[in-house]
Order: C-alpha cells, then structure tokens, then sequence
C-alpha cells in the first residue's frame, strides 16, 4: 500500500513543509495551560494546535460550526487530498475514509454537559451534541471533499493507526474503493490534560525524552491530526510503501536504516525499547515535536514518510541518551531504503509499521 | 470465500436472548416505559433492559456488559468457550455511548473543584469496547471499536467481513452495543427526533424515536476454521456494502443515493440482485426523514411487494447496537422461516410508496437484507443467507 498523499496539523503548523521546517529547527517547548483547579498557580504543558493554524478562509464557510477536532480532521484530510495530486472521481464512489481517533471530539462532549448542568435536560443545544458525535469529523470531510465510499469512524486506545493501516488494505485488496484516506486526529481540553496530570508523569519541563526507556516515563500532552491518501497503485509521486504488522518478539524486527522509537510517556513503562534500537541501526524520535499521544504513530509515520521522499534523516529534537544508542544527532542527506516504526502499545503488543521507499 | 455464522446472540427490552426476543416478536410485546436508569424530566418512553446481570460490577461500562451477555449467549450458540488463546480470533464492535468519557457527576465535580475522583476515567479506559472484549477471550487478532453513530453495528460485521476474506483473522465477534445514556436522550430530545409515544416506523402518523439498549453479536468463521473445528451452519454473512451521503451531519441525503448506493453494493458483494431477496429488515427509526428516504429506495431497488419491517417498535433504537441485534434478528428469522410484524405500524404514509408487513409472515428465500443509516450521512447494508442447496456463489 503506498502513501500518496499526506496532510499533517500539529502545534508545529500546517502541511508537509511545515513539518520539513519544525524538524530542522528542533525543540520547541510547549505552551503552559492555566490549572481549572483552586490553585491559581498551577500550569500544565500542552503541545496544543494554535488557532491561527486552522482558520483557513477558503473552507471556514462550510466547516463554520464545526469544532476544533473536525476542523483539524478536515484540513489534514484535504491537504492529503491535494498533496497526493489524484483527482478523485467523485461519482464512482472511489474514495474511503477511515478516521481513527483516542479520545473523540471530548471537548464538545464537556461542553454539551455543560448545557445539561447549567441549563437541564430539555434546553440543550442540538449543534453542540450533534458535534460530540465521534463521527462528526468524518462527516465533515465526506461533504467537504464530497467522498460518497466506505466511511469508518474507530475509537482505539491500543494501535489506532496500525489498525487503520490493516483495514485500509483489505479494503483496497477487495476493490472495495481505489483509494482511502486514512487519518488520525485528538484533541487536548482543560480536562484531559487534568486527567493527564493525574494517570501520567507529566514533564514539567516540557520535554518528553524518548531514548530514557524509563519504567515511570514522562509525558506532555499534544493534538494534532494526521491524513494520508493511500492506494494500491504505483503512483508517481508517492512518499513510500506502508506496511503494518504486529511484532511479540522484538529480536524478529526486520533490520532497516532506521528504527524510529515512539516512547512518548503514554503507555506506561518503557523499558522494553531497549532492545528496538541495535548500534548498526540509527534510531530517531521525535515524540517531542508533537506531543504524547494515543495517535503518535501517524506522526512518526509521517516523519518517516518524509525521511524516505526527501532523502533526509533528521536529527532527533531531544537528544538525551543514556543508553548509547545510535542516535540521528544532525539532520543531513542519507540514503535510506527502508524505516520502522516501533511502539509499545498499552495492551502489551509491539506495533511495527514498516515504510520502504 | 464462504464466511459463516455461527454463533448469534442478543439482548434488548425485547429479551435477554434470542429465543425471549422471539417471543416477543410472536407476542408483539413493547417493552417500554419510563426512564430509570438516571434522573431525567424528559417525558420519553424508552426501552430499557432488565436484567440482574447487567451492571452487577460498579466499576464496568453498562454498554460492556451488554455485550458480554450477548457474546455469552453468541459462543454458546458457536460452541466455542471463553478462551481464544492461540487461535487467529478479531474483534470489531460497535457502539456510540462507550466512546464517550461522558460522566456528568465526574465532570460536575471537575468543573467546581478542579479536581475529581478517577474512577469515572479508570471505567472509561477500560471500557474500549472492541479492546475490553478481546482482552477478556484473550483474542490475539486485530481489534476495532468502530464509532460510526447509528450504523456502527453494521459497520462493526462489514469491517469483520473484510478481515476474515482478507486472512487478517479466522474467526470474528462482530456486532454492537449500547447503553441507555442521558447524553444521547438530552441531545436526540434536542433535536426534536424523540417521540412522546411508543415509535411507529413507517406509519403516516409516525412522531419520531425511542431510545433503547442492548447489544448484538454475531460469531464469523471463515469456511476452512468451521470445518476443521466441526461447526456445521446455514448462515452466511454473504455481503456488506457502504457508502456516505456527503450531505449533512445529521440528516439523510433525501434523494436516498448514499442508501442506494450501499444496498447496491452489498448486493454485487454477494453476488445476488435484488430479485433474489425474500425480507429486508429495515433501520426504520420512526423519524420523519429516515423512513421516507427508506421507504422510496426499498420501493425503488426491490420493488413493491417487498416484505420488510423494522424491529425497533420492539426494542427501540439502541444507537451502535442497531446494527448488530437487527443482523442477529435477520439471520435468526432466515433460520426460524418467519418474521414479525413492524410494530407500530397502523397508517400508509402517502409520500411512502411502500408499507412494511403487519403480521407475522413466513419467509421461503435464500437471501435477507439488514439496511442501518447514522449520523454524519453512513449508510450500510449487510446480507445474510441461509444455504439452500444450488446458490449463486460470491
């Protein structure tokens, strides 16, 4: 299956250049949200998407009530779209969308409790729960970009885009649609980052350090939202190949130019990367640039994408290691054949995503 | 490939398994009334399960015990225990409420105090509905929780479908469930889609819906694990077919092609026309919308003397279980030979060129059809069919 097109929003901006930028530049530390508790004095760290990233003129008119998570949703969906240059014939229905996501639209879903507390049961805003649906999203995209196949909401918290990438293909293998958009999208609020400081370790510093493989490892919340375009076909001007797997061993990981370690705090115990990064493989993370999340695979996977198309290897953002591995300290032209993806996920598997240019 | 159903299990107002839903549906019992689960004003009836086995552990989602009743009763059917350890096993369901971290007294306090008690998060997190069940069978394939609102279910048994022709999996427990939640009553209440009396799918006075609960599952084997294992079964999951309306957030295209379109795949899916299906089990909610762009695409794909119904005058609308007990009430009605009668039914719809069957009817074909529309404009229909001898092979 190969990656034609690809769509990115995180706190880093818009689009794949945006992402070619904030990898050459490197750490950023994250904003600070005001605590809702009774301490004034408490700030947590967030890698929030900024307003201005998505208020794009040329599509706010149709997506005028939908909230943040859609807006994001839609904007990397279309960006897919475009970037992948296809031009879908809208009447054959040849295009699906699979849309994984954590936590759903959960900001509007406190919003709408808001109206039930504030205002009771019967004088609650229809628009407001309308939007709190996890598929909303997906709605918003299939009318935006007027896409009539297949359309698949999943809520995950193990593997989101891993499963993604294994539905798309059986629906590709069976002819189902030519093409399918796959993407991930979460968003942070003022309560899953309270819930965040209270299940997670959180880095005050605002840095998530990748290559610690700590047993209690540190976190920083992120959103953003992740599309790709992809297809069976050989397309010209595709990134790269893309494929899933699962991995119970991690000494039958296939060896490739480089191992992309996706620690980022949100799974709990880390100890057990130690043995995805050999010395003769280089190993990359870049959890930092975006944040801890339930869908970071997709941003790695974008990363690696871009590695591949470009012939680059970027230098890592955080570069603390302890552990002597074969880090990518600087960011130079490489010849680079094959990357993987490697993530502990909270059920005890190991995803492996492999991407092959 | 042959994709097999062997296992079927249900629960709803209607029954706590398959062999009470079908009482009801002789009996034509409407289970509703008030809302107990949770304090509400709102004067909507609604189809509450009762059962003692449902929410016996405080700290389980409602919706994830539905579904482990009705996956009791599914593996039971199939003859299979509780454990899938080493065997290639999937698990797809749907549902809508359990995606939500929708506590209000956890959010209540959050919102006064700035801090609030975990166990509301703890149940959520560990209440992914597709990850809860997998983990508690062990099953060791891929495991989806598909979130697509009202055809989740049904979305749920295609994503399933795909899998097991794919090879991604031998066996699947596919099919959805929900819970009655005051999140989805104060939201459809607001969008003035909920009726004051019991529903009445395609009648002519038709007032809009009632919510429901329950859930609905099917057991999926590919032909090759059935037989190496012994089951023997006449069901078959023979096609599913999906489309988007790419309209409106929440109403249904009204010139019906996203519907035309997923009945018309699902259909060359399994490789059938319309000719050769003998019932559609219809999503029939009882609002405005939904069963007029329904009834005019039945009318228009299968002809007028189409005999369908819908099943939600027995157990209401159970959101992201829709999808998967009308796929069990579908293929145990191609096995039994018969199907109820739409309840609620009384009054042709003049803008409805078709009506659905007001008695029990008796059933002789191969092939039924389970159609589910959703929020956001999903469209999804599935097609059963019982072995008969010489049939046209997908």
């Amino acid at each position: 299956m190969n990656i034609a097109g690809i769509g990115i929003i995180s706190t880093r901006g818009r689009g794949i250049d945006s992402l070619d930028i904030a990898l050459r530049q490197g750490w950023i530390a994250p904003s600070q949200t005001k605590s809702h508790s009774n301490d004034q004095n408490v700030f947590y760290p967030a890698y929030r998407v900024k307003k201005e990233t998505i208020n794009d003129i040329t599509i706010l008119k149709k997506i005028r009530r939908a909230d943040k998570f859609s807006k994001m949703a839609v904007m990397a969906a279309r960006d897919a779209v475009i970037d992948s240059g296809i031009q879908i014939n809208h009447k054959e229905s040849e295009v699906g969308i699979i849309l994984a996501t954590a936590f759903g639209p959960h900001v509007t879903t406190f919003r709408f409790l808001d109206d039930i507390i504030d205002y009771g049961d019967g004088s609650v805003s229809p628009t407001t729960f309308s939007h709190s649906v996890h598929n909303a999203a997906a709605s918003y995209i299939s009318s935006l970009l007027n896409i009539r196949g297949p359309t698949v909401t999943i809520t995950q918290f193990a593997s989101p885009i891993h499963q993604s990438l294994i539905l798309a293909k059986a629906w590709l293998t069976e002819k189902r649609c030519k093409y399918v958009l796959i993407g991930c999208v979460d968003v942070c609020g003022n309560v899953m980052e309270y819930i965040c400081n209270q299940k997670l370790r959180i880095a005050n510093d605002g840095k998530i350090r990748p290559f610690n493989f700590s047993a209690s490892p540190s976190s920083v919340p992120g959103e953003g939202s992740v599309f790709f375009m992809t297809t069976l076909e050989n397309c010209q001007n595709k990134y790269c190949e893309i494929i899933p797997a699962y991995i119970t061993n991690c000494d039958t990981i296939e060896k490739s130019d480089i191992n992309i370690i996706e620690a980022d705090g949100m799974a709990g115990d880390e100890t057990s990367y130690q043995n995805t990064a050999p010395v003769d493989v280089f190993a990359g993370g870049y959890s930092p640039i975006f944040g801890s999340m339930k869908i970071i695979s997709a941003f790695h996977c974008t990363v690696s994408a871009l590695m591949l198309k470009k012939q680059i290897r970027y230098a890592c953002p955080v570069q603390d290691n302890p552990y002597d591995l074969n880090l990518i300290t600087k960011t130079e032209s490489a010849e680079i054949k094959q990357i993987c993806c490697i993530r502990k996920n909270c059920a005890n598997k190991t995803d492996i995503i492999k991407l092959i240019r | 490939m042959k994709i097999f159903i062997t296992g079927i299990g249900g629960i709803s107002a209607a029954g706590r398994n398959i062999t009470e839903h079908l009482e009801s549906f002789q009996l034509m019992r409407r289970n509703a009334g008030t809302v107990s689960l949770f304090d509400t004003f709102l004067p909507y009836p609604v189809f509450e399960v009762k059962s003692p086995l449902i929410n016996k552990q405080k700290n389980e989602m409602r919706t994830l015990s539905l579904a482990m009743s009705a996956l009791k009763e599914a593996l039971h059917d199939a003859g299979l225990q509780k454990d899938f350890s080493g065997i290639k096993t999937g698990v797809c369901l749907g549902t809508s409420v359990a995606s939500q971290l929708n506590d209000i007294d956890f959010y209540r306090t959050y919102r006064n105090t700035g801090a609030a008690d975990m166990a509301a998060v703890d149940r959520f997190l560990k209440g992914n509905l597709a990850e809860a069940v997998a983990r508690s069978i062990k099953a060791s394939g891929p495991s989806i929780t598909v979130v697509n609102a009202c055809s989740s279910g049904a979305d749920a048994i295609g994503v399933a479908l795909s899998w097991l022709r794919n090879g991604v999996c031998d066996i699947a427990i596919a099919g959805g469930a929900d819970e009655l939640n005051r999140v989805p009553l104060c939201g459809f209440g607001a969008l003035g889609i909920l009726s004051k009396f019991l529903c009445s799918p395609f009648d002519r006075d038709r007032s809009g819906l009632n919510l429901g609960e329950g859930a609905g599952i099917l057991i999926l084997e590919t032909e090759e694990f059935s037989r190496l294992r012994g089951k023997k079964s006449v069901l078959r999951l023979a096609g599913y077919g999906a489309a988007a309306d790419a309209y409106h957030l929440t109403a249904p295209r009204p010139d019906g092609s996203g519907l035309e379109s997923a009945l018309r795949k699902s259909l060359a899916d399994a490789n059938i026309t319309p000719q050769d299906v003998c019932f559609v089990n219809a999503h029939g909610t009882a609002t405005h919308d939904n069963d007029k762009v329904e009834g005019i695409m039945l009318e228009k794909i299968f002809g007028q003397q189409i005999k369908f119904l819908s099943t939600k005058g027995y157990t209401g609308h159970t959101l992201g279980a829709a999808g998967g007990l009308e796929a069990a009430f579908t293929a145990t009605a191609l096995r039994e030979g018969w199907i109820p009668a739409s309840a609620g039914f009384v009054q042709q719809d003049e803008n409805i060129p078709v009506r659905p069957i007001t008695e029990q009817t008796q059933i002789n074909g191969s092939f039924a059809v389970s159609t589910s529309l959703a929020f956001g404009g999903n469209n999804a229909s599935i097609v059963i069919s019982k072995d008969q001898g010489n049939q046209p092979e997908p």
